[in-house]
């Protein structure tokens, strides 16, 4: 027994102390020429934390050892320390992912405006909700976003569709790992965000694939959106991926409309030397299929197979600007059949319905592209203005019959008015190639004064209802967003509450007045003789 | 009164006969509605003032005319010396004294006291005190805790010359060897936990020659833990380090050209913005403990080799240099020719450290041992007489800002009557005041209580200086108010008021009448 106390000891000391045994840094660009003329980019630097484990919360009461970084970030360290994160994923996007035409994305969370999920431990003398509390806040200090607002009032712990991308360490018998999850459809991505973020990597925005990261090109794009993501790989270590993606529109940025790309006309910036500290530093663009239009692509790639063409980044290696021209092709014809041959396995459409300020209508319109069954995990998260009426749900086929029994496995966690969101899973079977629609009645809140944003006449940015595919064969399930969603609610005059004060005092005054008068009033009889009126 | 009794008619001829139309009910009546509002005044003004806790004016008061006292008692061991106690005694007060009078007041808190003992070397002497002894045997002098042991002769020089001096110098480092003033500019302000940052900075890896990695844990344990464990009592510290691989300056550095070879250098003035911090990411968010950052600064290719330029931009030889109450700069220049490892050993940091270390002692204000004074005991850098200097340096300053602290809370919350004094500000403010008697009391004893309960006093000053409630109301003005309760108190106390007047005037009257009808 005593000897298995030493022990155990031991393994304590050691899981402490030795905090990671190395760093790596790979980085890594994915291009992807699209249909529509446009191209996919998707920028990936990962640094690995060999060794490394997330801090237990139950540690948090002792003070933390030394922290010593070389490529890992310091900043994300101290946080991922300081509130014992075990996974976490920040994405800031904006515009809409179209996914019939583009496909899914690389990284599964483009939903538009911010989004922030965490995994964490609980057992820490601080409740997991005044970390995430902190976690906003660092987060937003760090990132230069508004994700302080994110409140109890758009958290919410949708397991089901948000569970870890790595793996959780175990804990002590009570304590379990929480999800909190929380989105700000309105939060806007710029500069300010991609500063502090390129200022977290190894080589910045002057050596290495970083370098093709100019804010004017990347915002300028169709699509654009930065993400952070954590996560703690079992036997490997701490992982930090930082991801950039965009979609350009080589066509519109062309005079002669064509939608050959190069480095330097996509970016405005070519790689003039390696990150020396990369291990690997990887170019991968994805080769159009055979049939459409001879191209060609300079410099010639290091290696090459039927779908990508890889660019090794060396030390040695000039100034790289990777130039893909359709020689034959003298302007982009666009694809006029896109719509009948969706990228995506099922189209989603979400409307609210409804002119009035009181009530309104969730509609969604969603279409299976496969000729197989396909069934998804539905998830809706609802800010309490916005409340459903559940027993209105209705999932009408093509053919206007009734067929609610394709909803199951629900899930579904009501508002608190001025306190919490709405939260409804449900698992969603999708016939082959058939269209159905989802509708639900809606009641729009009546908010406090104080509640109102402070561009109260702007509408409510409602979060993207999330689908996850869930693949029968086990191959990876893929997140798929809805675009946001913008709700008119009753906004009053603001200069209201003094009219109201003054209103109600009149009103008061005024009963007052009248009551007081009556009861101390003196009453006399005027004889009316035909004489002038005597008065007493 | 008297109408009341008058031959009833019908009620409707007279209403005055009527219950409800007698002045006694009415008067009643009003009585009524004047006692309800009376009654209601005391209600309405406790909603709506705000809380203002008095504060303990006169013992905030009281405590700033208060004087940190520490005794330092001197024994001298005149066993085996021919210098006579008394001749050294009068030359170090003279010595001392003359000191006082140059640094306006700031020595006034050190009560010398020399005692002559006869004992052998090692004798423990008592607590706290400081011990000196002349030890023919040696050839340096020495110190070994509190003990200071010199030599007959030392060199050239005799002892009694020398002596006075040195113990002036070991007992109040910071006025003897400082220009008044310089000192404190340069130590950063005392917190009770530091955050000590080590960055090492490439100016351009990806241009050449990037040093990737350094055996910063090792260099610390080795060159710094020993004095971090030593100050302990002071100050924790929290140690963090991390690489940067492209950091450029904000500025080109000036350019001199030399027969062989090109330096660059940096001026005075770029000394002063040599940090980039739009470029350098140093800090981090997640506590406010104070940072005292290190940097190692590896210039790039092009701008080696960096050195230091005196004001007529001739190179000097330092390659290091203290940003005040900020941390510690070094510059790297590796070797032009050979093939430079790219990762730094302990061995490569240990200049580095060291000057590393100098600057963390000059920023956490510890001074030096005079010169010609070395300590005894290598393992431990610090003496006794440094820290307990430092002690006291520091409770007479922590002492001193939460004086200032507490007594600026007076005056504002003085200064602005809207200002809340909540039970939180009160009760830090109270808090304060006792671990600052404490100070007084303690202090007597032992420098290190009255450190600890200075720190004390000063984090309940500061947190009541910074307590969030006191801005609640602060931006409500009165004319606000006047616009609110306005329309509803003006159309409600007109009847009143007027009412009331007539009654009053009705009421004199009738009584005049009943007087006269008497009479």
């Amino acid at each position: 027994m005593r000897w298995f106390a030493f022990f155990s000891l031991i393994l304590v000391q050691c899981s402490l102390s030795a905090a990671h045994s190395g760093e790596e840094y790979h980085e890594e660009l994915k291009l992807r020429p699209l249909p529509d003329g446009k191209l996919a980019a998707r920028f990936a630097f990962t640094t690995l934390l060999k060794g490394a484990i997330p801090r237990a919360p139950t540690n948090l009461t002792v003070n933390d050892e030394s922290q010593h970084y070389t490529l890992f970030p310091l900043a994300m360290g101290q946080l991922l320390r300081e509130y014992a994160i075990t996974e976490l994923h920040l994405t800031l996007n904006a515009g809409k992912w179209d996914y019939d035409r583009w496909g899914y994305p690389e990284e599964p969370g483009v939903g538009s405006g911010a989004e922030l999920w965490t995994w964490m431990g609980d057992g820490a003398p601080t409740s997991i909700d005044e970390r995430w509390k902190a976690i906003q806040n660092a987060h937003a200090g760090l990132f230069c976003a508004s994700l302080g607002s994110m409140d109890t009032q758009r958290t919410t712990s949708p397991t089901r569709a948000f569970p870890p991308t790595g793996d959780l360490p175990r804990l002590p018998a009570p304590h379990v790992h929480r999800l909190r999850h929380a989105t700000l459809p309105a939060e806007h991505v710029c500069t300010e965000n991609l500063t502090p973020f390129l200022k977290l990597l190894p080589c910045p925005a002057h050596a290495g694939i970083a370098a093709l990261l100019a804010p004017h090109k990347v915002f300028d794009a169709d699509w654009h959106g930065l993400g952070v993501h954590v996560r703690w790989r079992a036997g490997k270590g701490v992982e930090l991926v930082m991801t950039v993606q965009a979609v350009f529109d080589p066509v519109r940025m062309s005079a002669e409309r064509k939608r050959d790309w190069s480095f330097h006309s996509v970016f405005d910036r070519t790689i003039p030397r390696s990150c020396p500290v990369a291990t690997t530093s990887l170019i991968h663009v994805e080769l159009p299929p055979p049939g459409d239009g001879s191209y060609t692509l300079n410099p010639a790639p290091s290696t090459a197979n039927q779908a990508v063409a890889t660019f090794s980044i060396s030390k040695d290696l000039p100034e790289l600007d990777v130039t893909m021209k359709w020689g034959e092709e003298s302007r982009f014809a666009y694809p006029l059949d896109a719509s009948s041959t969706p990228l995506s396995d099922f189209s989603v459409q979400r409307t609210l319905k409804g002119s009035s300020q009181t009530h309104g209508q969730l509609s969604i319109v969603i279409r299976n592209n496969r000729p197989t069954e396909l069934s998804v995990l539905y998830l809706e998260t609802m800010p309490w203005h916005v409340e459903f009426y559940l027993h209105t749900l209705r999932i009408t086929g093509p053919d206007g019959q009734q067929c609610n029994d394709l909803f199951s496995n629900m899930t579904y966690t009501p508002p608190v008015p001025h306190a919490q969101p709405a939260m409804l899973q449900a698992m969603l079977t999708l016939p082959p190639l058939t269209t159905l629609r989802l509708t639900m009645d809606a009641r729009k809140s009546f908010l406090r004064y104080t509640e109102h944003p402070p561009d109260a006449q702007r509408g409510w940015d409602l979060p993207p209802a999330v689908f996850v595919t869930q693949s029968a064969s086990g191959g990876a399930s893929k997140r798929v967003y809805t675009p946001a969603l913008l709700v008119d609610l009753a906004t009053p005059d603001f200069s209201m509450p003094y009219n109201v004060i003054i209103m109600s005092c009149t009103l008061i005054a005024l009963i007052f007045g009248s009551l007081f008068n009556i009861l101390t009033r003196r009453f006399v009889v005027v004889k009316v003789d035909g004489n002038v009126p005597k008065v007493q | 009164m008297s109408d009341a009794v008058e031959p009833r008619e019908s009620p409707l001829k007279d209403p005055s006969g009527l219950f409800f139309e007698q002045p006694r009910t009415r008067r009643t009546i009003v009585t009524s509605y004047w006692i309800v509002v009376l009654l209601a005044l005391p209600l309405w003004w406790s909603t709506t003032s705000i809380e203002r806790l008095s504060l303990p004016v006169s013992r905030v008061h009281s405590t700033g005319l208060k004087q940190l006292h520490f005794p330092l008692q001197v024994e001298f061991d005149h066993n085996a010396s021919s210098l006579s106690f008394e001749a050294l005694e009068k030359e170090t007060r003279a010595r001392f004294s003359s000191l006082q009078r140059q640094s306006e007041g700031r020595l006034d808190y050190l009560d010398l006291r020399f005692v002559a003992i006869e004992s052998t070397a090692g004798h423990p002497a008592a607590t706290g005190a400081y011990g000196v002894s002349i030890e023919p045997s040696l050839d340096r002098a020495t110190v070994r805790d509190r003990h200071l042991s010199v030599p007959v002769n030392e060199g050239a020089t005799h002892i009694p010359f020398t002596l006075p001096d040195r113990l002036v110098s070991l007992l109040s480092p910071y006025t003897s060897r400082h220009p008044p003033g310089r000192f404190e500019h340069l130590v950063a302000k005392y917190a009770p936990r530091y955050r000590l940052a080590f960055t090492m900075l490439n100016e351009d890896a990806a241009g050449g020659r990037p040093v990737v990695g350094w055996d910063v844990q090792e260099a610390i344990s080795r060159h710094l833990s020993p004095i971090l464990d030593q100050v302990a009592d002071l100050h924790n510290f929290t140690i963090e380090s991390q690489v940067q691989f492209h950091s450029p300056l904000a500025f080109a550095p000036y350019e001199i050209k030399s027969d062989n070879e090109e330096i660059h250098g940096l001026t005075q003035e770029d000394l002063k913005v040599f940090v980039n911090s739009a470029e350098w990411t140093l800090s981090s968010s997640v506590s406010n403990d104070p940072v005292l950052h290190f940097i190692l600064f590896i210039p790039s290719v092009p701008h080696t080799p960096l050195r230091i330029l005196d004001n007529d931009h001739n190179p000097t030889s330092s390659n290091a240099f203290i940003l005040p109450q900020w941390g510690g700069i070094v510059l790297l220049n590796l070797p032009p020719d050979t093939s430079s490892p790219p990762h730094l050993s302990e061995g490569d940091l240990a200049h580095t450290f060291s000057i590393f270390r100098t600057q963390l002692l000059k920023l956490l204000g510890v001074s030096d041992l005079p010169a010609g004074v070395e300590p005894a005991d290598t393992h431990l850098p610090l003496t006794k007489w440094q820290l307990d200097t430092l002690y006291r340096q520091r409770a007479i300053e922590n002492a001193h800002s939460s004086q200032e602290t507490l007594q600026s809370i007076i005056k504002l919350v003085d200064q602005i009557s809207n200002m809340p004094v909540g039970e939180g500000v009160r009760g830090d403010i109270q808090n304060a005041l006792t671990a600052l008697n404490m100070v007084y009391t303690v202090g007597w004893q032992s420098p290190i209580q009255a450190l600890r309960h200075s720190s004390e006093a000063l984090t309940h000053a500061s947190r009541a200086f910074f307590n969030p409630g006191m801005l609640a109301l602060l931006y409500f003005p009165a004319e606000h108010k006047y616009a609110v309760y306005t329309p509803l108190f003006a159309p409600v106390a007109v009847p009143l008021v007027v009412t009331a007047l007539r009654e009053l005037s009705a009421w004199r009257k009738s009584r005049r009448v009943a007087t006269e009808t008497k009479t």
